[in-house]
């Protein structure tokens, strides 16, 4: 029988060689295989051939649902949410999340923090000191039941 | 159908014969979108320059054994990486530039992703990035945008964007099965109850009251991840649609989470005719001067219509 080709084959073509076509079809297969373990068996890590893991994980009914923020204390008196991103204090929210354990055991992580926050913006109020705070919101029978519950994970005085 | 007939059809999957028009406007839009994205979403690479404090480096990074990032390099990665790329997208020296792209631009996004965080809408940009270069220039510059001149080279780079494009819907499903222990809770469970809660906006608050509504949701969005494969083999208007829906899908993710993988969507682009566009507009302007003429510009249409749907 014949082969047939996706579209028709055309006299202008520019055709691959056995050695062009043969390696660019490992390469792919390779590639494929990468992508198909590391959905499999590995983890971040491996990027870009990692798992698709965002947002995979099903969430019980009554599940606690936690959330991190930095409250900080300025040196105008007033105690404040940190903008967790770029702009604000040039650390993202997911960062300080997947580093929550770090961050407990070395508060002095934090120092960053405050740092990120007088260099972008040397006009505003200075945090003295920053807490750690974990929110948490109760899910029952998958919907959520009263406002979240705060603890502080970790205090940190700031350094001048 | 004898087995090296199969392995034969195989092979001629991976390489259909597309114009160079198409990898021409590819170069063009991934490229400026590497700038785009460089500012706009993988933007706190040289920040992690000044502050290296909470660098964690990836596989990757270890395997080559890359330096910790400093200002100085990430400064150095960030001119190379907006000079090539205004390069490559100029379609002058599209592999020089190409070849200088893909290991900065992977580089850059390591370092922007080495903080304990790693996001999942870069797969098929930076694939994309590391096959470009492998094709051989037909015409270049302004010309190179209505090079009608297919090559199965051309067509392996198209048909590698577009496997990882979609493998990024696929995978989803498969991490989502994963996950729970290879059993499929996910559509079942209160994952997008759980991502407003952490991320709380309008619309977002208002569907917390329909809980049913984020079920409906998270079943057509595994179920379309699952059967997304099928869009590499669908034609012209069909495929249209599957890239539709998915943009749609895009949208509502974007409303829902705020969660846009612009640098997914802008890959969708691969699928997409694009050596149709410059024919399509000279017969538009054809059709405004003599008939003569537009009968001879007609003609290229017609050329560059046969391809669709590869």
């Amino acid at each position: 029988m014949t082969v047939v080709t996706d579209g028709q084959e055309r006299a202008g073509d520019v055709r691959l060689g056995r050695v062009g076509r043969g390696v660019r079809v490992a390469v792919a297969l390779v590639g494929i295989g990468l992508l198909i373990n590391g959905s499999v068996r590995a983890s971040d890590d491996a990027w870009p051939f990692g798992p698709m893991s965002q947002y995979a994980m099903s969430v019980p009914d009554d599940a606690s649902i936690t959330y991190t923020r930095i409250s900080a204390q300025t040196d105008a008196g007033t105690t404040v949410d940190v903008p967790l991103n770029i702009e604000g204090a040039g650390v993202a929210r997911a960062e300080i999340e997947a580093r929550t354990g770090e961050i407990v055991k070395d508060p002095s992580l934090l120092q960053q923090v405050a740092d990120g926050w007088a260099k972008k913006h040397p006009d505003k109020p200075k945090y003295v000191k920053l807490e750690l705070i974990r929110d948490t919101t109760q899910l029952v029978k998958g919907r959520v039941v009263g406002p979240p519950t705060p603890a502080v994970l970790a205090t940190w005085e700031v350094r001048r | 159908m004898s087995a090296r007939t199969v392995a034969t059809r195989a092979a001629n999957w991976f390489t259909p014969a597309i114009a160079f028009a198409r990898i021409a406007w590819l170069r063009t839009v991934l490229y400026l979108f590497v700038i785009v994205d460089m500012h706009a979403f993988v933007r706190d690479t040289r920040l992690k320059g000044e502050h290296p404090g909470l660098y964690q480096p990836l596989l990757l990074a270890r395997m080559f054994d890359l330096p910790k990032p400093t200002v100085f390099n990430t400064t150095a990665l960030y001119v190379v990486l907006i000079a090539a790329c205004l390069v490559g997208a100029s379609n002058y020296f599209p592999r020089i530039a190409g070849w200088i792209v893909a290991p900065a631009f992977t580089w850059w996004v390591l370092i922007g992703m080495s903080d304990g965080k790693v996001d999942h809408d870069h797969l098929a940009l930076v694939i994309a990035l590391w096959v470009l270069p492998t094709v051989k220039a037909g015409r270049r510059g302004r010309a190179s945008y209505n090079d009608q001149a297919r090559s199965e080279s051309a067509g392996w780079v198209i048909r590698c964007v577009q496997i990882c494009v979609i493998a990024t819907y696929f995978l989803s499903a498969i991490a989502k099965l994963r996950s729970a222990g290879w059993a499929l809770t996910w559509p079942g469970s209160a994952v997008l109850t759980w991502a407003i809660v952490r991320r709380p906006h309008p619309v977002g608050e208002w569907l917390l009251h329909h809980p049913w509504m984020l079920h409906v949701m998270q079943w057509v969005g595994i179920t379309a991840e699952f059967l997304s494969p099928v869009i590499l083999w669908l034609k012209g208007r069909w495929q249209l649609f599957g890239a539709l829906f998915f943009l749609g899908f895009h949208a509502a993710n974007t409303a829902i989470l705020l969660i846009h993988f612009l640098p997914t969507v802008v890959c969708w682009l691969a699928f997409a005719p694009m050596e149709r566009i410059v024919p399509w507009f000279q017969r538009r302007r054809a059709s405004d001067s003599d008939a003569g003429e537009a009968e001879d510009q007609a003609e290229h249409g017609r050329e560059a219509k046969e391809q669709a749907g590869a």
